[in-house]
């Protein structure tokens, strides 16, 4: 059986506009002329969805589009694209004719394939993902780095957490060191970790908010800290630096 | 510092080859579990690839000191020594599969996953690409040190998708990130300080597509000894169906030196404290 070339019909008051076959690993929908399929109308987001290549099949992802993306009248965020689909995007829709295997209706087993693991196989991919979240200015996904801002018993204004691991304590290798009569070496850590920044003490005297922590604690903005005498904030800022 | 490790994979019951690949290192502290993808054994290959090359280069930079600057690519200066030497070693084994897969026909389109944990008395290293996972339980608590890269993981984290609707997804599968699909790799490397009787779980998906974090940290509360608690987790995968290969690693420690203070030391707190109100008041007398 001879393999056909998935590929993409764009329509427009059930017209014709323009066929695409779906030649690259990733193709984006949008107004911005950069996209593989540029649709000029207000309707439109600059970037409104993407369709990535995943073995055999093809994935179409809502790029947080004001107006929303369909398929076949439901609205979709990320979807695996059958043959038949359509695919809705304000008022213009995009027929999606799938492969020759997909056509002849082996659903089932394109849809054992994806129980398997699977790479999203696209190299523009994670361009298109940091381009999609500057323009949606989506606020916890952007960079945010903690600080900690002294208030007493230290006079050293602000510190960025810039490391993964924050010791803090009396030792030379603290990254930040404070000082006192009974200050341990390392008086506490501060993590960032999967869930976010938290604290946990390692022999100082650790209060956060006025409650003694015994062991660790998960940290919010404005949250205040003491360990000893020494008491300081804690809070997040959008920072510009690339953190990994 | 004691450190008592088991580790264990099976192929499962729908599978004929087994594309996991995990090693346990005591003499190092590194544990790692990778999960290969790919058809005509390159996932098979890729996995073992990855383990292979994060131990030798692991081994090497540490037994020669070897500086920041030294390893493979530009150092993350948010990252200890160590865990520059497990960025390191990701992008080393990285570049292999990659360039592997682009010589050889057959390994085109082969990547693995990867979680690795790194222990040591004063810090703790857990890095990971894929969805391969690494768990903490600690004080009857459980945390993934590790972040899924997959799409649904990432629509979750951006509030697009509930962690249900992520789990039941046709999508929950496909990856965003793995070792082996582009020449330069971006691991999630996070770093904390142990902590006496943690306790760790190193695993590939098999596990995780069949049990809960909740379901997990039952298990290891009930089965303190890592062995045991490894041969009960691949047997509960065994028994609802495990439909994929399933890879487990269990870690715990104990006799942590340095961590928190004895009963002297919080003694010495008390009499500090003591003294500075004693002078704080003193003060406010004489003035």
């Amino acid at each position: 059986m001879e393999e056909i070339m998935a590929r993409l019909v764009l329509m427009f008051n059930k017209q014709v506009v323009k066929e695409y076959p779906l030649m690259k690993d990733s193709i984006t929908i949008g107004r911005n002329e950069e996209n593989t399929i540029q649709i000029n109308n207000l309707a439109v987001s600059g970037f409104h969805a993407r369709i990535d290549a995943a073995g055999s099949d093809y994935i179409l992802t809502d790029l947080q589009s004001t107006n929303g993306t369909f398929v076949n009248d439901k609205r979709v965020v990320s979807q695996k694209l059958s043959h038949g689909d359509n695919v809705i995007i304000g008022k213009h829709v995009i027929l999606f004719i799938g492969t020759g295997k997909e056509a002849e209706g082996k659903q089932a087993s394109v849809k054992s394939d994806l129980d398997k693991t699977m790479m999203l196989d696209t190299a523009k991919q994670k361009e298109l993902l940091s381009k999609q979240k500057e323009s949606t200015q989506v606020a916890d996904t952007s960079t945010k780095i903690g600080v900690i801002s002294f208030i007493e018993g230290a006079e050293l204004g602000e510190i960025e957490l810039k490391k993964k691991l924050t010791k803090l304590g009396k030792a030379d290798t603290s990254e930040i060191r404070l000082t006192g009569l009974f200050m341990p070496a390392t008086a506490a850590t501060i993590s960032r970790r999967p869930s976010g920044y938290v604290i946990t003490t390692m022999g100082g005297k650790l209060k956060v908010n006025g409650e003694v922590v015994k062991e660790s604690i998960a940290l919010k903005d404005f949250d205040t800290i003491e360990i000893g005498k020494v008491k300081f904030q804690f809070y997040q800022r959008e920072t510009t630096e690339k953190l990994s | 510092m004691q450190i008592k490790s088991s580790g264990i994979t099976d192929v499962g019951l729908k599978r004929e080859g087994n594309e996991d690949a995990f090693s346990v290192e005591d003499a190092l502290g590194l544990y790692i579990v990778a999960d290969g993808m790919g058809g005509h054994l390159a996932g098979e290959i890729a996995s073992r690839i990855a383990v292979e090359v994060i131990n030798k280069a692991f081994h090497k930079w540490s037994a020669q000191g070897v500086g920041e600057r030294e390893i493979f690519g530009a150092p993350d200066t948010s990252l200890s020594l160590k865990g520059n030497y497990i960025l390191g070693g990701i992008r080393l084994a990285n570049r292999i599969i990659y360039e592997l897969a682009l010589e050889k026909k057959d390994f085109h389109g082969m990547g693995t996953t990867m979680a690795i944990l790194l222990v040591t008395p004063s810090l703790v290293i857990a890095a990971n690409v894929g969805d391969s996972r690494i768990y903490l339980v600690r004080d009857g608590e459980i945390e993934r040190l590790s972040r899924d890269h997959s799409v649904v993981a990432e629509q979750v984290e951006l509030g697009m998708m509930t962690e249900e609707e992520a789990e039941s997804s046709p999508l929950r599968h496909v990856l965003t990130r793995n070792l082996g699909s582009s020449e330069d790799v971006v691991p999630d490397i996070f770093e904390i300080e142990p902590n006496n009787d943690d306790r760790f779980i190193l695993c590939s998906d098999g596990l995780t597509d069949l049990m809960s974090d909740d379901e997990l940290l039952n298990m290891s509360e009930e089965e303190p000894e890592p062995g045991r608690l490894c041969r009960r987790l691949v047997d509960e995968v065994l028994d609802r169906g495990a439909h994929d290969n399933t890879t487990v690693i269990s870690v715990s420690l104990s006799d942590i030196v340095n961590s928190r203070g004895g009963f002297f030391q919080r003694l010495g707190y008390m009499l500090g404290d003591a003294l500075f109100s004693i002078q704080k008041r003193a003060r406010k007398i004489i003035r």
